[in-house]
């Protein structure tokens, strides 16, 4: 099965391909390959359903990672092929023309990680819609900070708290303590 | 005004209107909206509206350790919750390169199918409502309360039961439990007769789902379906079959399959699935008591836990599809990222987009249910 991969995919150039289990094979290459990579695995080794697209915010060395997860019901096997690209500006090429569902991830990661996918049919926002912040699945975006900028802390201290508090109970921890 | 004298108004030569559907909706398990553009009462173009369930899941479960987020993952999806929790321990125990015990992986599977048998229930209970057949629905959920009490018994939870931990199950089930489930399989199996009477050779149902929603083969594959929507297309293709995991490939059962890929072949997939819930359970009651040994391995400290670095993609089959995680470690007490990749991710919003089209008003929420989507699956 895996051997069937290597011989298809023996043309291509700077490609890293390991086999992690019986029917799973990860391939690391450059951005630019991964068209070429994607045609010839769904053209000539039946790796037809694109299972997801993956994006991690690897902020420290200023770049995306994109994973594409594809199945081949002909071989059963996954293949996990990983690109990275710069950060900024953050634009990648879309890969609807071989598949259509990667129109729901790329939208789904323009949303969440702000990265930019040339040639997808839809870009618009689709489940954060009423959200003007910056796209919040970035490794900047720090969700406490941004709930206390945003919202006002109440404190809570209930006639029932109070009533437990003189009979000597009450709560001994509050959750600045325990931070 | 005297009749000579009415003059028409004229209108632009239009009958299109738009309607939602939803977000509070019985055509769909949740809040989840469908903008569909009519003609008269034919569907000319839908667009699906989602985010009503968004609670940030994968953001939240970057910030808490390990073990934490098994308290997270079952909210995700809540008619069938236990896929999520043994993917998640499933993708953990990769990165950890640990192995749950046998036993474990016996008791994951025998509540992976309970949930199957649950959600199934409750899916095709619910098309029934969509056809005005509401006996069916109360019926379902009333059947499928009676799976739920077994997973009180077993875990301590109705619905999430945070039971799966990586490494293992919580517990070992409890004395008495197989016999019990035994007699609630014999229950539900001539309990299926009754549905076929109600439902499945109903000609109300057969004749309102008949060619509703169809989709070939090679749409279904270009569209990313999967689960019992690909295979009422034709394609028996089953993650648990094609690609084992726990102990699935040590059990004997059929993959179901219809042709004619429509709303009624769906529900007809499902239908075989709860007979092979049945029979898988039956075997995992069998052979389970001779399984030995503990039931979860010794792992480290909870709190103080890390999974060393790198990244797994793993998946399992749901009772609506192909489901994944694509966690990511870099070797700390908590994940550096977790995508959720649910199955009705595909389902719930390009499918049902391209299927409504086409479609008449009446026939939407049937094709919605029929798709057996998830909203929370995709929202996240």
């Amino acid at each position: 099965m895996s051997r069937a991969i290597e011989h298809i995919l023996r043309d291509l150039e700077h490609i890293a391909i390991r086999h992690d289990s019986e029917r799973r094979v990860r391939i690391d290459l450059a951005s630019e390959a991964l068209p070429a990579l994607l045609e010839l695995l769904k053209g000539r080794a039946g790796f037809v359903h694109l299972s997801a697209i993956s994006c991690v915010d690897w902020i420290d060395s200023g770049e995306f990672e994109l994973v594409y997860h594809l199945w081949s019901y002909e071989l059963n096997t996954l293949v996990s092929a990983h690109i990275r690209i710069p950060r900024d500006p953050g634009v990648y090429l879309s890969v609807y023309d071989l598949y259509q569902p990667a129109a729901f991830f790329e939208r789904d990661i323009h949303e969440m990680f702000g990265l930019y996918f040339e040639g997808s049919p839809d870009m618009r926002p689709f489940i954060l819609t009423e959200w003007n912040g910056p796209p919040p699945m970035r490794k900047d975006f720090d969700s406490e900070a941004f709930v206390n900028q945003t919202f006002q802390w109440e404190t809570y201290h209930p006639d029932w708290l109070k009533d437990l508090e003189e009979q000597g109970g009450g709560i001994d921890k509050r959750p600045e303590d325990i931070r | 005004m005297r009749p000579e004298n009415y003059q028409a108004k004229s209108h632009p030569p239009s009958n299109e209107y738009e309607l939602n559907f939803g977000p509070n909706h019985p055509g769909i398990e949740g809040n989840y909206a469908l903008r569909v553009k009519l003609r008269g009462d034919r569907v000319i173009e839908a667009r699906a509206d989602a985010g009503y369930l968004h609670r940030g899941f994968e953001k939240l479960m970057e910030g808490r350790l390990w073990i934490q987020n098994i308290a997270l993952v079952p909210r995700i999806c809540v008619p069938d919750p236990t896929p999520m929790e043994v993917c998640y321990s499933l993708s953990v125990e990769t990165l950890c390169v640990l192995e749950a015990p046998e036993r474990a992986q016996w008791i994951r599977v025998m509540q992976l199918e309970m949930s199957r048998l649950a959600a199934h229930l409750f899916a095709f209970g619910g098309h029934a409502a969509t056809t005005g057949l509401y006996t069916n629905m109360f019926w379902g959920v009333a059947d499928r309360d009676l799976i739920l009490d077994r997973f009180e018994e077993l875990t301590g939870g109705r619905v999430y039961s945070i039971y799966n931990l990586p490494g293992g199950v919580r517990r070992d089930v409890p004395d008495g439990f197989l016999e019990r489930l035994a007699a609630l399989l014999d229950y539900l199996e001539a309990r299926l007769e009754d549905y076929d009477n109600l439902f499945f050779r109903n000609q109300v149902f057969i004749r309102r789902a008949r060619d509703v929603g169809a989709m070939t083969r090679e749409q279904a594959l270009e569209w990313g379906v999967t689960g019992p929507n690909l295979r009422a297309t034709g394609l028996a293709f089953d993650v648990r079959r094609d690609d084992p995991y726990l102990i699935y490939d040590q059990l004997e059962f059929d993959v179901i399959t219809q042709q004619a890929g429509d709303a009624l072949a769906r529900n007809l997939v499902r239908r075989g699935e709860l007979k092979q819930s049945i029979r898988i359970l039956r075997q995992i009651i069998e052979r389970l008591p001779a399984v030995p040994g503990p039931v979860r391995v010794p792992i480290p400290n909870p709190l103080a836990w890390n999974a060393p670095a790198g990244e797994t993609y793993t998946r399992v089959e749901s009772s609506k599809g192909e489901l994944a995680y694509y966690v990511v470690s870099t070797g700390g007490d908590k994940p550096y990222r977790v995508q959720v990749r649910g199955p009705s991710a595909m389902h719930a919003v390009r499918v049902l987009e391209k299927l409504s089209v086409g479609a008449r008003l009446e026939d939407v929420a049937q094709i919605m249910f029929s798709l057996d989507a998830c909203p929370p699956e995709v929202d996240r």
